[in-house]
């Protein structure tokens, strides 16, 4: 009843059943992973269930000659696979996963490479078939992985160097990229293995920088501005930190979509609104709903807009250890930003206007009798 | 020479046989979706008929989509006459397999022309209808729109030329001047929603954290249905919503009373027993503008404690709207319901207008709403099942609320006119 191919999908089914139960009972419950594995047991048993019913198809195993056998790595790469399958289960789930990825990848090439030793008495042949099965699965999944090392090698570098050196570093590896691209461009009959060769010392050169810049670390005023982060300070007036609130992005994704756009423009706050044809002065906003405003200066100055969120109480204690209540002002702001910068702020207003003592507001700092009221109904 | 091979012999295997029961299951449903989809084309009551439009922006997709449907309509039955003739005339009849040939630039060519010639056509009067329905600079009035599970609310921002001198929220219906181009601002407080009158244009989904645009411009004062057309979770079937067009006169009087100031139930009533279990019960959610605590502090409702998206419908002027729990119930009985809907323009707007009294009145699903609200619309109430909102509800839970003072609240909610 049970021929090659029922008993390969058996068996792929109880190892899929053994990694489901063992991610469930050892890594999360109900997690996404979970809901995966599920996927791929209930494929294993349909297709288990169709090659049995098929009765595999007809097939007939041919007698494998040993001499078109040939030494095999994957029974290694699978059992290190296994082993960090099982460290996975003590240590971290990303072990876990990543031996998961390396038994089901060293399976498959293991499976499909004794399958077409045994395809024919031609070892080309079989080798060839194993190539047209494999080769479109291998060649995109190795250029993705390398890409992906020499990527992060590459931010490594950049985080590492100087801006100035950066921005130095990467016309440089640019400009040769160009330069080497064009001359493989126009010398077609250049040999195979001096392509190979030259891209293969590019890559490993941008890899040794990498692990250069990863010893070396961050460069130093990053690793300041990530010790001083706004919210340490949390000031909405005069900035005090020395790295991390200077030269804010100039540009956001976040175009579209903004609740309003405050402007400040000669000096005036004004609303900026979809179906509104003239800047406004009041901004109506969902209550309990997390909202987006952008704010634009045009002033000369570096400004930054600071949201009025009402009052909040607050115990404190004082020097004789008894609590006292105060009703603390809530406020939050976006970063300094120069002349033609913008910034969103997103803000979820839980009360109503009229549940506050004092209206909501939008107000830029140094910038007086400008004001844009925050209405939550 | 016949090549048929092992295809022309019956297959008996148990695959082949789960297969063909497979193939009849699905000609099965086949055919009854096709009758239903035929008897449901025959309904007389169909307040959701996109072929019907009723204000200028639904009539420009019309105006497309019902040329396009007679081009396609004409393509698919000249394909389906082809391809049926094709298997009839070459059907399997034991002959052997004809010459295989293989390309014929010139009729490729032709197949692959005409059809992008017809789509380059469909796509100019796309484009066109696409950024005129996309206009905002021409807007009369603004309205802005939050989804949440499951339910609409409406708030009309400020704008002195309408007499809106201070924010008006609603929900359930949405309340608009005819002959007005109204954009809506549209957004989402917890999943994504979309928002479709068809009567008055397409749909446009609400985003939590986006802020999307909607034209609504209806040529005649009258109610529009309309559902929302995005699965939101449990009770998505019962998400809808109805957009009112009063005329401008009558829409300015719906707005001055949307801003009178709050009227308390006179003393001694059963109206103000209600009020006081309003404050006990339901203010922890629902807010009613102006509603004031015995001590005198405004009630301020916390919705955002106690409900998973964080809102809960305000229900100042209650009476004034036609429906309740996110427009799933009607607040009016049938004959006074049929009343307003099938109401002639020119009356429309006073029968509107009257809002909702003792007499006219749907008090039995308005009872049985205050009585177990999850009972009648399916939500996510269960106190047992919260772990996963921090103990928030989706949707209004069971207050276990006495008969009496069920009594109670139904006079009082009848007060908020």
């Amino acid at each position: 009843m049970f021929k090659v191919g029922s008993k390969l999908f058996l068996g792929l089914t109880g190892f899929s059943t053994l990694t489901l139960v063992a991610y469930l009972v050892f890594v999360e419950r109900l997690a996404l992973g979970g809901v995966a594995l599920s996927m791929v047991l209930a494929a294993l048993v349909g297709l288990s269930a169709v090659i049995i019913m098929i009765n595999d198809g007809d097939s007939e195993v041919q007698p494998r000659d040993a001499a078109l056998v040939r030494a095999s790595m994957w029974p290694l790469v699978t059992v290190a696979g296994f082993v960090l399958l099982v460290l996975g289960l003590v240590v971290a789930k990303v072990y876990f996963i990543f031996g998961i990825v390396v038994v089901l990848a060293a399976l498959t090439e293991w499976l499909v490479q004794a399958w077409s030793e045994s395809a024919s008495d031609d070892a080309a042949h079989n080798e060839s078939a194993r190539r047209r099965l494999l080769h479109p699965i291998e060649f995109p999944v190795i250029a993705t992985l390398g890409l992906g090392v020499v990527i992060f090698a590459f931010s490594r570098i950049m985080l590492a160097i100087s801006k100035s050196a950066g921005a130095v570093a990467f016309i440089v590896l640019a400009s040769l990229v160009l330069l080497v691209g064009a001359i493989f461009a126009l010398r077609p009959a250049l040999k195979t293995t001096l392509v190979s060769g030259i891209c293969v010392v590019g890559a490993v050169g941008i890899v040794a920088g990498g692990i250069a810049g990863q010893g070396v670390g961050l460069r130093a005023d990053l690793v300041e501005a990530l010790e001083e982060g706004h919210y340490t300070h949390r000031e909405c007036g005069e900035e005090k930190s020395k790295y991390f609130d200077k030269k804010a992005m100039k540009t956001l994704s976040l175009r579209t979509n903004p609740i309003a756009v405050v402007e400040l423009r000669d000096g005036v706050l004004s609303a900026v609104m979809t179906g509104f044809n003239d800047p406004q002065k009041s901004v109506s906003v969902p209550r309990g709903n997390a909202v987006t405003f952008i704010f634009r200066n045009f002033d000369t100055a570096e400004r930054r807009m600071v949201a009025s969120l009402g009052t909040a109480m607050a115990v404190d204690t004082n020097t004789e250890g008894d609590k006292e209540g105060h009703s603390d002002t809530n406020e939050t702001c976006t970063q300094l930003i120069p002349q033609g910068a913008e910034q969103a702020l997103t803000i979820v207003y839980s009360k109503p206007s009229i549940a506050q003592e004092a209206p909501l507001t939008l107000t830029v700092p140094g910038v007086e009798g400008q004001a844009i009221e925050v209405v939550v109904p | 020479m016949n090549h048929r091979g092992s295809f022309g012999r019956r297959d008996t295997t148990p695959f082949s046989v789960v297969m063909v029961k497979v193939r009849r299951l699905g000609q099965r449903v086949l055919v009854a979706t096709g009758a239903v989809a035929v008897l449901g084309s025959c309904a007389t009551n169909a307040p959701q008929d996109t072929w019907q439009p009723k204000g200028p922006n639904a009539k420009m997709i019309d105006d497309l989509q019902q040329p396009v449907f007679a081009v396609a309509g004409i393509i698919g039955i000249i394909v389906s006459v082809v391809i049926t003739y094709a298997m009839w005339r070459y059907r399997d009849r034991g002959q052997p397999i004809p010459e295989q040939t293989h390309g014929k630039p010139a009729l490729e060519i032709t197949l692959t022309v005409i059809p992008a010639l017809i789509l380059a056509v469909v796509g100019v009067f796309t484009f066109r209808v696409i950024f005129d329905l996309a206009r905002t600079d021409d807007t009369e009035l603004v309205i802005n729109v939050t989804g949440q599970q499951w339910w609409w609310e409406y708030d009309y921002p400020v704008q002195n030329e309408w007499g809106i001198t201070q924010p008006i929220i609603s929900s359930g219906q949405l309340v608009m001047p005819a002959g007005t181009k109204v954009l809506l601002r549209e957004t989402s407080r917890d999943v994504i929603h979309s928002y479709w009158i068809p009567a008055l244009n397409g749909k446009r989904d609400a985003v939590p954290g986006r802020i999307h645009t909607l034209r609504l411009e209806a040529d005649e004062p009258g109610i529009y249905a309309g559902q929302c057309t995005e699965f939101c979770g449990l009770s998505h079937a019962n998400m809808r919503m109805e957009a009112v067009a009063l005329s401008k006169e009558d829409f300015a009087k719906w707005i001055a009373n949307q801003q009178a100031a709050y009227r308390a139930p006179a003393e001694g009533t059963l109206a103000k027993e209600g009020e006081s279990v309003f404050l006990n019960q339901c203010v922890r959610c629902h807010q009613v503008d102006g509603l004031k605590r015995p001590d005198g502090t405004l009630a301020i409702a916390a919705p955002d404690e106690n409900v998973w998206s964080g809102a809960a419908p305000n229900l100042t002027k209650l009476m004034t709207r036609n429906t309740f729990a996110g427009a799933m119930f009607d607040l009016l009985r049938d004959a006074c319901r049929d009343d307003v809907w099938k109401a002639k323009s020119a009356e429309f707007g006073a029968k509107y207008l009257a809002g909702v009294d003792e007499t006219c009145l749907n008090v039995n699903d308005l009872r049985a709403w205050l009585r177990n609200a999850p009972e009648v619309k399916p939500m996510y109430a269960n106190p047992a099942l919260l772990a996963d909102t921090n103990g928030k509800y989706r949707g209004m839970p069971n207050l276990g609320l006495s008969e009496s003072d069920i009594d109670k609240l139904v006079a009082y909610l009848l007060t908020l006119k």
